[in-house]
């Protein structure tokens, strides 16, 4: 039996008339949007402007407008929270006595998108700093201050790490390896690997 | 009738052939200015000097009171002075060349040049081809400038099981806390896709690194 993901609460009911209302075409242009930003915590879907053109093109004013997006945004969140089957999602909503036009659109919209958003979400992470970028140059140093004639070959990588917060940007961590150095570093890289093989 | 005449003039020095010497196309300064008060050392002393030298060359400190105490009515701390820099600088240069380009033969031709006693000659000669030129060498590398190396490696695989969105996660992430040898630590998370990329392109640069180390030989000439 999949988990209930939604329960008729007052301002459910009151969203659900509203989004009844709603013109089938518009509203799905609306999903869309929602669905594609769904991922970016802490980004409106619509901006002020957008939001002015809405309550004109759909009919309704500004807190009706604010009720039906964060509902909208609530069901698809829940949707992906549980990673839902469309056919439980499909009952589910019906139950909320959504219209079947629009029951339809929301199934759509999340049977297309779905697998996508679930990846996004998937790789959201807490922790602050991120390997991004990876770079090395490969050196043979020939001569120092106190030997010449050399052939030492030697390796430099440049990690680039981004850190989240505020003003911060990337950082450029640079390490020099020779040869043997680098054998070590590749054999503790082929220890994690292990790991990660051992857990698909 | 005519006649040229071209007049050939020798340097007064050795028919030896025109290879540079060991120390460079002119004498060093160092190495001029202490040939005079060279020739009076006693080998006791001379000895000693070569001790503090080769004590700093192999990387380990020297106090300019262990050369102080060498002082004597003869020969002044300055005197001392100029003698050891102008043996180090002459060690320095020898070592500088690696074995296979310098013969001892040649090595010591360049010391009679430069007019060093044939006593001192052979102790010069001890230190670049003897049995501490290895340990000599091996400092002469360690002390390179270098990037900062990789001094401690810790890592962590974790599993996400749920987060505030998402019921079900199950992506691996793969954190990383790099300590480096100029002390700074650095924590960071890896993404999978990110370590993969990661450990491509440093199995691809030791690949490199072997092809460099088995074809550079014929390539660079010495």
């Amino acid at each position: 039996m999949a988990a209930l993901m939604f329960t008729s609460t007052p301002s459910i009911k009151k969203a659900v008339a509203l989004i009844n209302k709603l013109d089938d075409g518009k509203f799905r242009l609306v999903l869309s949007r929602i669905m594609q930003r769904l991922h970016l915590k802490d980004e409106r879907t619509f901006s002020e402007e957008e939001e002015e053109k809405l309550q004109q093109t759909l009919g309704i004013d500004g807190p009706e407008l604010e009720l039906v997006l964060q509902t909208l945004e609530f069901l698809l969140q829940q949707a992906a929270y549980h990673a839902a089957k469309p056919a439980v999602l499909s009952q589910q909503l019906t139950q909320l006595e959504l219209e079947q036009a629009k029951v339809e659109a929301i199934v759509s919209v999340w049977t297309t998108n779905g697998r996508d958003v679930l990846q996004k979400l998937r790789q959201q992470t807490l922790h602050p700093s991120q390997l991004e970028d990876i770079n090395w140059r490969l050196n043979l140093q020939i001569a120092q201050s106190s030997v010449s004639k050399q052939k030492l070959p030697n390796a430099m990588f440049e990690l680039g790490v981004r850190d989240s917060e505020e003003g911060v940007g990337k950082k450029k961590i640079r390490v020099e390896f020779t040869h043997s150095e680098l054998y070590q570093f590749y054999n503790q890289l082929e220890m994690i690997q292990k790991q990660l093989d051992g857990l698909s | 009738m005519t006649m040229s005449i071209i007049q050939v003039t020798g340097t007064g020095k050795s028919f030896a052939n025109d290879r540079t010497p060991f120390y460079g196309v002119r004498v060093p300064t160092e190495i001029k200015t202490m040939i005079k008060p060279l020739s009076k050392l006693d080998k006791n002393i001379f000895r000693k000097i070569l001790v503090l030298i080769v004590t700093a060359i192999e990387g380990k400190e020297v106090e300019y009171k262990q050369l102080k105490e060498l002082e004597s009515k003869d020969f002044s701390e300055e005197v001392l002075s100029i003698i050891y820099s102008g043996l180090l600088k002459l060690l320095q240069n020898a070592l500088r060349v690696p074995l296979e380009s310098l013969k001892q033969e040649l090595f010591k031709e360049d010391l009679h040049e430069l007019q060093i006693p044939e006593d001192f000659q052979t102790d010069l000669a001890s230190v670049v081809f003897g049995n501490r030129r290895s340990t000599i060498d091996r400092v002469s590398i360690l002390s390179r400038p270098r990037l900062p190396q990789i001094d401690c490696l810790k890592w962590r695989v974790d599993v996400g099981i749920s987060t505030s969105v998402l019921n079900r996660v199950l992506e691996p992430t793969v954190l990383m806390e790099m300590t480096l040898s100029d002390g700074n630590i650095h924590t960071f998370e890896v993404p999978v896709s990110k370590f993969h990329e990661l450990r491509y392109n440093v199995a691809f640069v030791l690949k490199e690194m072997e092809d460099l180390e088995q074809r550079n030989v014929l390539k660079i000439k010495d």
